[in-house]
């Protein structure tokens, strides 16, 4: 019973805190057929704005929170404009705007190496104490994890189903040319989901800190999981990627306490080849593959 | 009085290739004009260049005087033109409901949604029963009639309807073709691409044969249907 309690708790926590910068990928890739490589240096530019605010200005985390959203959601909306509005006709698109996401991801990555230095900081946002279930002792931290992220989910969820807004997100992921027959000004939507995007990532990048502490290339592993994330539950496919998040939370929770903690990407990326093997175009995700 | 729609010398086409040559078109107010020929002519591409989808090269498009030809397609719906492209487009997670209501996606269609929804439903009543449905799982004729519902929910003056009984049984067909007759009667300019010449030439105004770029012929119904050498060359009859 302590074994399950401990699993759940911290398998959920990692679903929770995956979902959040996962579904931020699948919105970039439904709309646009783009998979934004430099999502994991806007995760850890999110994390240190948060310790900036936070330590050198001395504001406190309500602040520092919106403060990263707003940081990380302007770098997406520079993102759209110097590197993937000016590719968006091009024949090549996706491969083009991968390797640039590659490269705008090592420069920021860069610039927070040259600001903060390569030495690990721990993230101030953090709540101290703990809950005691049974024998188990869940950190608040973690309680505010899931919380948070169950709060950003369904923040989204209303977002893409209740306003104006979203349904032209929708309608351009669903079809691109019939959105633009509707009046949708897809240039406009394009801008507007890199933005969300980089919001949500910077949540996801504060509270991965909060448990793992800030290096500048603390993203990495974290985008890597989302990217595979995307995969299974097919990409562009947002709900998908929500429960595959959760899932593969609670997986990796069970792999890590019955096999121990550096078997758990191993087993699955294996399991990833598997689910590929099996459903090529993810487990919900549609064969068509929509071109620009 | 400016035509409807007016092109003149519009190239188009996709990379280095053109498609569109040198089209010139008129469009009276209220008239139904269709745009006939074989298929891989440039029909649908005349539309799409028509519409924005498709940068237009060269020429001139004005839709009531205006130049249209710069716009981008988001500005040209709200400049009251409307398509309805071919094979549909449907939204496919949406239901046909949420599929219609897109089409009054612009504020100024919005504020008459509700009304138009009642029209587009009065004009095609198999919508009212499938519009809790979702729109990949609809047939072939559902789906068509669904795109052609969304299409009218923007209430264009001017609608462009791209092969719209293609792929049909032929009582749908018919239904498709009612419908079609009806929103002339009622006055709307219309644009229509048809492979079946014969069929379209009993109710369009004036038929515009594209034949590798160009137009290389035009007349009314009765001038075509006694052109049997136009209709032996290109139409295959």
């Amino acid at each position: 019973m302590d074994v399950l309690v401990q699993i759940l708790s911290s398998g959920l926590t990692l679903g929770a805190m995956y979902a959040v910068s996962t579904i931020g990928l699948a919105l970039v890739y439904g709309s646009l057929n783009m998979l934004n490589m430099s999502h994991g240096a806007l995760l850890a530019l999110g994390g240190y704005v948060c310790l900036y605010v936070m330590t050198a200005l001395g504001l406190p985390a309500l602040l520092a929170v919106p403060a990263a959203m707003t940081a990380c959601g302007l770098a997406g909306l520079v993102i759209y404009q110097l590197a993937a509005r000016p590719m968006l006709g091009s024949r090549n698109f996706e491969t083009q705007i991968f390797i640039a996401t590659i490269g705008i991801g090592a420069v920021l990555e860069n610039v927070i190496l040259r600001s903060f230095g390569p030495q690990p900081v721990a993230q101030p946002l953090n709540l101290p104490g703990a809950v005691t279930v049974g024998s188990v002792h869940i950190p608040n931290q973690n309680i505010l994890i899931f919380a948070v992220s169950i709060l950003m989910m369904v923040a989204v969820a209303l977002l893409l189903n209740n306003t104006r807004m979203g349904r032209a997100i929708r309608a351009t992921a669903q079809n691109r040319d019939a959105a633009q027959l509707m009046g949708i000004r897809i240039g406009r939507v394009y801008a507007q989901v890199l933005a969300i995007s980089g919001a949500l990532a910077a949540v996801s990048g504060i509270m991965i800190s909060s448990l793992s502490g800030l290096l500048p290339n603390m993203g990495g592993d974290p985008m890597l999981k989302a990217f595979i994330i995307c995969v299974v539950a097919g990409l562009g496919n947002v709900y998908g990627a929500a429960g595959v998040a959760l899932a593969l939370g609670l997986l990796e929770a069970l792999i890590q306490y019955v096999f121990g903690v550096q078997y758990s990407f191993a087993i699955l990326l294996l399991l990833v080849i598997a689910v590929l093997i099996w459903r090529p175009a993810g487990l919900f995700g549609r064969t068509q593959v929509v071109r620009l | 009085m400016a035509h409807a729609l007016t092109l003149s010398n519009v190239a188009s086409g996709y990379g280095q290739h053109l498609v569109i040559r040198d089209v010139s078109l008129e469009v009276p107010q209220g008239t139904l004009a269709a745009l006939i020929g074989p298929n891989g002519h440039g029909k649908t591409t005349l539309l799409r260049t028509v519409s924005g989808l498709v940068p237009c090269r060269s020429g001139t498009i004005s839709l009531h005087g205006q130049r249209i030809d710069r716009l981008r397609p988001d500005e040209i719906v709200a400049a009251g033109l409307v398509h309805v492209p071919q094979g549909d487009l449907l939204f496919p997670d949406m239901t046909v409901l949420e599929n219609l209501r897109m089409g009054a996606y612009l504020p100024a269609a919005a504020k008459q949604e509700r009304q138009r929804l009642e029209e587009v439903f009065t004009l095609l009543p198999k919508l009212r029963e499938r519009r809790g449905q979702v729109a990949s799982t609809l047939s072939g004729g559902e789906r068509r009639m669904v795109g052609i519902g969304r299409g009218l929910m923007a209430g264009g003056s001017i609608l462009m309807l791209d092969e719209p009984s293609l792929g049909l049984a032929p009582i749908v067909i018919d239904q498709i073709y009612a419908v079609i007759a009806s929103l002339r009667a009622s006055g709307r300019t219309i644009v229509i691409v048809e492979e079946n010449a014969t069929r379209i030439a009993e109710i369009a105004d004036r038929l515009h044969l594209l034949d590798n770029g160009r137009f290389a012929w035009a007349g009314s119904g009765p001038e075509l249907m006694s052109s049997p050498e136009i209709l032996s060359a290109y139409l295959g009859g």
